[in-house]
């Protein structure tokens, strides 16, 4: 085995622990408020993962790695290296002797290794990345400060997903398992970490409050925030009045733009802006009749008034993004074109159909006005060409539930498909690959073409071979019109005049406290 | 019958409820015809989004563009549709499960008005947003959904109706004669006690829009794009508040139409039933 | 003796009825389109994990069988677990109680304190310009729909003037919880801010839900006072020449206000529909708005919990009522 120095190492030395102290300035004390549009009624960070509820995983907890900036870069974390074997199977990382976990105890390679055991017995959350590579009792623990992942084949997205892989402090969870629950009813109430924030309170009407880590192994610099409280605020309007008048410091920065707007005459705040990763399209359920028929897909991809939607309803606050990835990230080929609004076009691919049409379901997300207006537009349209749809809103826990299963999934589903790594393979890939229809599939689409070639970009270690396999599979995908692709989201992160250097990822959505400096 | 008319007509505030549910009717009928732009119940006009009122369209336009005031003239025949139906639907099931229940002293007459007593025992409003959320968003299962939870309500008031009515000197002599008890049912209670039915018809008219609309507001009206006050003024939530005229129209036509219907039935109570009249 | 077994008749059918609500309940539950399943398994589980689920907690059993371990886990006081909380639906039950409480008990102050005094008012001047007014009024305030005045309020007091809170019963974590009356707590507590906090909270919610009940108040001490004016112990008193103010203030007020009385229940039923809007308006996290959500997540086991809990507070109150009315008026106990 060959070791090869993990070529991330340089990035972090000087942003974290260059500056590592706990020699904070004196003005600190500071008390930050977040306003989050769901409630974190789970704080368990290997069942819970969503974009909603990412800052308990971001402030209570540490990876091995993590996701920081934007573009994003991939920066050694609780490991401080790692290496990888010639076949591409054995990752082994090198923990810090300094991390601690809030009770003071440190953290070793006994807690890694059981949090992915904990993860893999789950099977929630982040599971999904590990289930067919990583096999229960397959990680070792040679030394207190390294693991070794055997992975079943080499599997070019393990590096990406190793921030999702949050690391609980074993001994503290084992005390609170129950009847080999791994501890999962204690988690979702209390907090097993090492990470910048140690939980205070929690109620999940209510929200959490999260008091500093001292002795946090990154250290701390300049004026960080002292107790940060997420508060759960399900009504828009009231986050944005709360913004404000200076109640809150802080709230979900992909609000409708028509709330942005009115944020940005407040003299309380600014509004930061940045590209995110979060695609927002049409997921079309490729496995019910009618639905299956690659003409009639066509005809739903031309019923689209792309920019009707993009200039009028959302002003140009969002850049139009024909294809899966998100503009920003490698996997598209150059100058793939998206589908056009044409109902010429459309009417002349209804033509091909050569089925009985019949009346068609969209499912749009109560409360998500992108959602509810996309899918009125799309209704609308498609009335024009003579196809019939029905609209129903419903809370996104029904639509997950229903898209469970092909029969009740709805055929239409106008929805967001946002970053948890860094990679084409977490939109292309999971969207549409058959290995992934139990968890995240889009549009249920099968194509062995696809899927072997997906195979194959998993198992690559040659960046410019995965290019193109992700570039031939996007292809496949729009020609196929599998779903439709509308807008990539830009972030709009509304906070406090009172708080510099937040510092936005396409994963954390700046949520990630620790870098934060508030006056007071 | 003249000597009622005229009563009617001397309660001002009666009238006044006249003189709005006539021409909303007329509204919900001819809406058609009415509307600056008939066609915005469907189309949209993404450049002309949230507008305030103009000469153009007299209380603004909606999030998608569309004229506030035709889809408001639209929203009436919703309205009196989904209300109508829904009451007339009520009546029909409710009173004859009172008369029967009331009537007669067995087990069964006790059952049925136990079934009503359950649907009772919680809020309308809940049972009816339970049903429709199983059921799912349709105009089709609002109506379901409000009939479902509003029968019992009538059941019971026949019933106690009818109860009354039970040893009157009228129905103890017509049963003495050998009147059968369907005959002494439909042909000697049913008339007296049509007062209080005809009275509660029009509070129930307007009771019955409030959860309609309740229903709508929480997403479980008619779906999307037919036009529903309700639904509307939901919609209006998130663009308070630069769009204040976007909840008004609705939320105003809502109020006029459930105060027309409770001041017709308020002065039908004076006419019609002595017992609860406002006063001598 | 005769309203003892009217009380105990009463109790009786308090079993069976809940159990017929909770049938209805159980049996909606069961046909949605969402499996129940899978909402407890969680969104990425894998089908053998939900199969899993569905057995540990019996959904793949026949309705009625599992209808009936339910009621066996009820009649333990155990409600079964919210999908969507997480938590116990005791727990959630008993945190939003209070919280409801707290905001119906406000509004009836609210409706008797504005509705008295103009109900008598309306009633001592029958046919003046004041009652003809009010009457609109009154009528108007059943006319109006409770969601779009919450939502004109918040417009213009939050919005607009900024003088109160557009949502929620406090800001962030609710202080340690003595009686769950947060008003309560506070003057316990001896804490000014919070307790300030507390109304300021409280004021557009409690007064939209009011403004309803304050309008049938109105109309029945209304219509209590002319009959109590017209009834024949006033008219003996007035005969024997004692002052009027004397005669209102002691029998044609406590006349009409037993009358009114009676009606309790009605209105208690109306704040009850009231606050399920009311509390979706204002995110007051009360019962109602915990039912809509519940009804909207399909989470049915907090449906249920809600049914169960609700169906017994109006049974409870319609007796309390029936027994405080017998206690005014002995003779209207047939």
């Amino acid at each position: 085995m060959t070791t090869r120095r993990a070529v991330l190492k340089g990035a972090v030395s000087s942003t974290i622990l260059g500056l590592a102290s706990w020699d904070v300035s004196a003005q600190s004390g500071a008390r930050f408020v977040y306003a989050n549009n769901s409630p974190y009624d789970n704080l368990d960070p290997h069942t819970v993962f969503d974009v909603s509820r990412a800052a308990t995983r971001l402030n209570l907890y540490d990876g091995l790695y993590r996701w920081v900036d934007n573009p994003p870069k991939l920066v050694p974390w609780l490991a401080a290296s790692h290496t990888v074997s010639e076949d591409g199977k054995v990752y082994s990382f090198k923990l810090r002797s300094e991390a601690r976990f809030h009770d003071g105890k440190p953290v070793t390679s006994a807690d890694v290794v059981y949090s992915i055991e904990r993860i893999i017995a789950l099977r929630k959350g982040p599971a999904s990345h590990y289930l067919d590579v990583i096999k229960p009792g397959s990680t070792q623990a040679p030394d207190p400060a390294t693991v070794v992942f055997n992975l079943v084949q080499p599997y070019a997205i393990f590096l990406a997903t190793v921030p999702d892989m949050l690391i609980v402090n074993s001994a503290l969870v084992k005390a609170n398992e129950q009847d080999g629950d791994w501890g999962e009813s204690w988690l979702a109430r209390n907090d097993a970490g090492s990470g910048s924030y140690v939980l205070r309170r929690h109620d999940p009407a209510v929200g959490w409050i999260g008091r500093r880590f001292n002795d946090h192994f990154a250290g701390w610099t300049g004026q960080p925030i002292d107790e940060i409280e997420f508060r759960t605020v399900l009504d828009t309007s009231t986050r944005v009045l709360g913004l404000i008048r200076g109640e809150f410091h802080g709230a979900d920065g992909y609000m409708p733009y028509d709330q942005i707007e009115r944020l940005r005459r407040s003299p309380n705040v600014q509004v930061i802006e940045q590209e995110a990763m979060r695609v927002f399209g049409l997921a079309l359920n490729n496995r019910k009749s009618l639905m299956n028929n690659v003409h009639f897909r066509r005809a739903i991809a031309h019923a689209f008034d792309y920019d009707g939607f993009i200039k009028n309803i959302l002003k140009d606050s969002v850049s139009r993004n024909p294809g899966p990835n998100p503009n920003t990230i490698w996997g598209t080929p150059a100058g793939l074109r998206g589908y056009d609004y044409d109902l010429d076009k459309a009417r002349a691919e209804l033509a091909k159909v050569g089925e009985p049409l019949r009346v068609i379901g969209i499912n749009a997300l109560a409360g998500f006005s992108d959602s509810e207006q996309a899918a009125i537009l799309l209704q609308n349209a498609l009335r024009q060409i003579g196809v019939e749809a029905v609209v129903e809103l419903s809370p996104w826990t029904v639509v997950l539930s229903r898209m469970s299963k092909p029969e009740t999934r709805a055929d239409i589903i106008p929805v967001w498909r946002s970053s948890f790594y860094i990679d084409p393979n977490n939109w292309v890939g999971e969207l549409f690959g058959t290995r992934y229809h139990d968890s995240r599939s889009f549009s249920l689409y099968s194509n062995p073409e696809f899927d072997r070639r997906l195979d194959q970009a998993l198992i690559s270690r040659d960046h410019e071979e995965r290019r193109k396999l992700y570039e031939e599979m996007t292809q496949m995908v729009m020609d196929d019109a599998a779903s439709v692709f509308i807008y990539n989201t830009r972030w709009y992160g509304p906070y406090s005049r009172k708080v510099k250097d937040i510092r936005f990822s396409p994963v954390n959505h700046g949520q990630d406290m620790r870098w934060v400096s508030m006056s007071r | 019958m003249r000597e009622l008319l005229g009563r009617f007509s001397r309660d001002r505030a009666a009238l006044l409820g006249l003189c709005i549910i006539g021409p909303l009717v007329l509204a919900a009928i001819f809406a058609q015809i009415l509307a600056p732009y008939p066609n915005d119940v469907i189309d949209f006009h993404l450049e002309r989004r949230l507008l305030p009122p103009s000469a153009d369209a007299l209380l603004g336009t909606d999030r998608m563009g569309s004229d506030i005031l035709s889809r408001l003239l639209f929203g009436a025949r919703t309205t009196l549709m989904l209300a109508g139906v829904t009451v007339g639907l009520a009546l029909l099931i409710g009173v004859p499960v009172g008369l029967v229940a009331g009537y007669y002293d067995n087990r069964m007459s006790e059952a049925l008005m136990r079934i009503a007593e359950i649907f009772l025992a919680v809020p309308q409003i809940v049972l009816a947003i339970a049903i429709a959320q199983t059921l799912g968003p349709s105009i089709k299962n609002a109506i379901l959904a409000l009939t479902l939870t509003y029968w019992p309500f009538w059941a019971r008031l026949v019933y106690a109706e009818t109860r009354s009515m039970r040893n009157e000197v009228f129905v103890e002599s017509a049963v003495a004669l050998g009147a059968s008890p369907w005959r002494v049912i439909v042909l000697h209670i049913l008339p007296a006690i049509a007062s209080p039915i005809i009275v509660r018809t029009s509070i129930g008219m307007g009771a019955t829009i409030l959860t309609a609309a309740t229903l709508g507001f929480l997403g479980l009206g008619p779906p999307p794009t037919a036009p529903e006050w309700g639904r509307m003024i939901a919609e209006s939530r998130e663009h308070l508040p630069e769009a204040w005229w976007y909840a008004l129209a609705p939320g105003v036509a809502i109020f006029l139409t459930v105060l027309g219907f409770n001041l017709v039935g308020d002065g039908l109570r004076d006419i019609l039933d002595p017992r609860l009249r406002r006063g001598p | 003796m005769n309203w003892l077994s009217m009380i105990a008749n009463r109790l009786l059918w308090f079993v069976p009825t809940l159990l017929g609500l909770l049938a209805i309940v159980f049996v909606l539950s069961r046909v949605v389109p969402v499996d129940p399943a899978h909402l407890a398994a969680g969104e990425q589980a894998s089908s053998e994990q939900v199969q899993r689920v569905r057995a540990r907690f019996g959904f793949d059993k026949p309705l009625p069988v599992q209808f009936i371990n339910y009621l066996r886990d009820v009649a333990t006081g155990d409600l079964g677990t919210s999908h969507y909380t997480q938590r116990p639906i005791v727990d959630d039950l008993a945190s939003r109680l209070p919280a409801t409480l707290e905001l119906i008990l406000t509004a009836l102050l609210l409706a008797a304190l504005l509705g008295i005094p103009l109900g008598v008012l309306c009633g001592l001047y029958r046919h003046s310009w004041l009652d003809h007014i009010l009457r609109v009024i009154s009528v108007s305030g059943l006319a109006v729909a409770s969601f779009w005045l919450a939502m004109q309020l918040q417009l213009l007091f939050s919005m607009r003037l900024g003088w109160l809170p557009l949502a929620g019963r406090i800001e962030g974590f609710p202080p340690d919880m003595i009686t769950g009356f947060l008003l309560l707590d506070a003057l316990i507590s001896g804490e000014g801010d919070l307790f300030a906090s507390a109304l300021r909270h409280l004021a557009l919610p409690a007064l939209t839900l009011a403004l309803p009940a304050a309008a049938s108040v109105v109309r029945f001490m209304r219509n209590g006072v002319i009959s109590a004016i017209h009834s024949p112990s006033v008219a003996y008193q007035t005969a024997m020449g004692f002052p009027r103010w004397l005669i209102v203030w002691k029998y044609v007020l406590r006349l009409a206000l037993s009358t009114t009385v009676t009606q309790l229940g009605l209105i208690f039923g109306f704040l009850l529909a009231g606050t399920v809007v009311v509390e979706t308006v204002f995110d007051w996290p009360g019962l109602g708005g915990y039912a809509v959500r519940s009804i909207l997540q399909s989470d049915y086991n907090a449906v249920m919990g809600f049914t169960l809990c609700t169906g017994a507070l109006v049974l409870v109150i319609n007796l309390c009522v029936d027994v405080l009315q017998i206690a005014i008026d002995p003779r209207g106990s047939a």
